[in-house]
């Protein structure tokens, strides 16, 4: 599963917040939001490629996550468990969204919005020319993942951002170990196609 | 949709999910096949740019906001859980603990009621430790007064000391999450919260006599 980001030394442990959690203690999932935020609005947003719906389910997983804190035995690490709930929350709006629009997505979703002073694009010094073209890669990357179906799209986020094995990812989606490939190849191949013309022309 | 083994294959081989063995075979397989070479390579290459592009971490725009929002809505569930249909706060009394915090004397049971609009009680909530203690409650016009009924209780000593909390108002404080009960002379008597579990948490009481 997704690896939980380390603690810096002094840094409160996940578990023990959790604990505090459980005793109803806000202020100590006030803690663990902070830890997370980033990471959780950041595979919303990968999944549904809108900032302000992203941020709502960011912040939906959350709640629910609270509201699930009592069930959550520890028997795996809290961004594990948390990122589960992320994802069946974004899933399931994609799904209810797929199923209000017949099967298409709505344009205005594939428009890439970074908020003021986001890091969407790798540090780096890199030359303007360079640097434009990058944006313009991450620009098309972003609007072919939301050409995805929900399904193949799931599967390639789940493998490639959140380096998931297959076992996992049949068990966060859930599906068979042969859907994952078959997935993850229907979805690289569309992806192959939605950017032969980018590579094409940067050749 | 199925895809054919050989297609499993190319995936595997992206991922790294190969043995050895099996890479191998693989990259004969490729050197053999240009087609299939190209193919694995063109979606190395995407898989390597996904990874540069899609971040892990984005940062959260208006993240104070974000959080303040998540404490309000807990907040906010807490309260609508105390409407009719809900667990209510006065439910959360009905934990040992609060008993054990607040009894000096030794207690059976516990009441909490409030002035109803004709002036009489309406007993809000019950407590019993004893599981199989069943309290009931109903006001008699008759006698004037609120009778409370305890089944399955055992035969209760003469000296067994009563605490009851008489209750006029409340009020909830959604930024701390917690509900301060007040008596008839608007003093205040007990602050309760509740837990992720749905369990009451005293926070503070008014030492009884």
């Amino acid at each position: 599963m997704p690896a939980s980001t380390a603690p810096d030394p002094g840094e409160v442990p996940d578990t023990d917040l959790v604990k505090r959690c459980q005793a109803g203690d806000t202020r100590a999932f006030d803690v663990l939001v902070n830890r997370y935020r980033n990471r959780v609005y950041a595979m919303t947003y990968h999944m549904i490629q809108n900032e302000t719906e992203a941020w709502d389910l960011a912040q939906e997983a959350f709640i629910k996550a609270w509201r699930a804190m009592p069930g959550f035995k520890l028997d795996s690490s809290f961004y594990t468990w948390l990122y589960r709930i992320a994802h069946n929350v974004t899933y399931d709006w994609l799904r209810k969204k797929k199923i209000q629009g017949d099967g298409e997505f709505d344009d205005s979703r594939t428009e890439h919005k970074v908020a003021a002073g986001a890091e969407a694009v790798p540090h780096g010094f890199l030359a303007p020319d360079t640097a434009l073209k990058n944006a313009e890669l991450g620009k098309r990357i972003n609007d072919a993942i939301s050409k995805l179906s929900p399904e193949h799209r799931q599967v390639i986020l789940l493998r490639e951002i959140e380096g998931l094995q297959y076992e996992e990812i049949a068990a966060t989606v859930p599906c068979s170990l042969g859907t994952v490939m078959s997935r993850l190849f229907y979805a690289r191949k569309k992806l192959q196609e939605l950017l032969k013309d980018t590579y094409e022309n940067a050749a | 949709m199925k895809t054919p083994p050989e297609d499993h294959d190319l995936i595997r081989w992206l991922d790294g999910e190969m043995n050895p063995a099996e890479r191998t075979r693989f990259a004969a397989r490729m050197d053999a096949d240009p087609a299939l070479k190209a193919e694995a390579e063109a979606m190395q290459r995407i898989s390597t740019d996904l990874r540069a592009h899609l971040p892990v971490e984005m940062p959260l725009p208006y993240a104070d906001f974000f959080n303040s929002q998540i404490q309000v809505r807990i907040a906010q569930e807490e309260v609508l859980s105390h409407e009719p249909g809900h667990r209510t706060w006065l439910d959360w009394l009905r934990m040992p603990t609060l008993v054990a915090a607040t009894a000096a004397v030794a207690i059976a049971g516990m009441i909490i009621w409030q002035q109803g609009a004709q002036g009489g009680s309406v007993v809000l909530s019950t407590y019993a430790p004893d599981p199989a203690v069943q309290a009931r409650s109903f006001h008699s016009e008759e006698a004037g007064a609120t009778v409370l009924m305890l089944d399955g209780l055992e035969d209760m000593p003469a000296d067994k000391k009563f605490v009851t909390f008489r209750i006029k108002h409340t009020e909830n404080d959604h930024e701390a999450a917690t509900t301060t009960l007040y008596g008839l002379h608007d003093e205040p008597l007990l602050v309760v919260a509740k837990d992720a579990r749905n369990q009451p948490r005293l926070l503070a009481a008014t030492p009884r006599g």
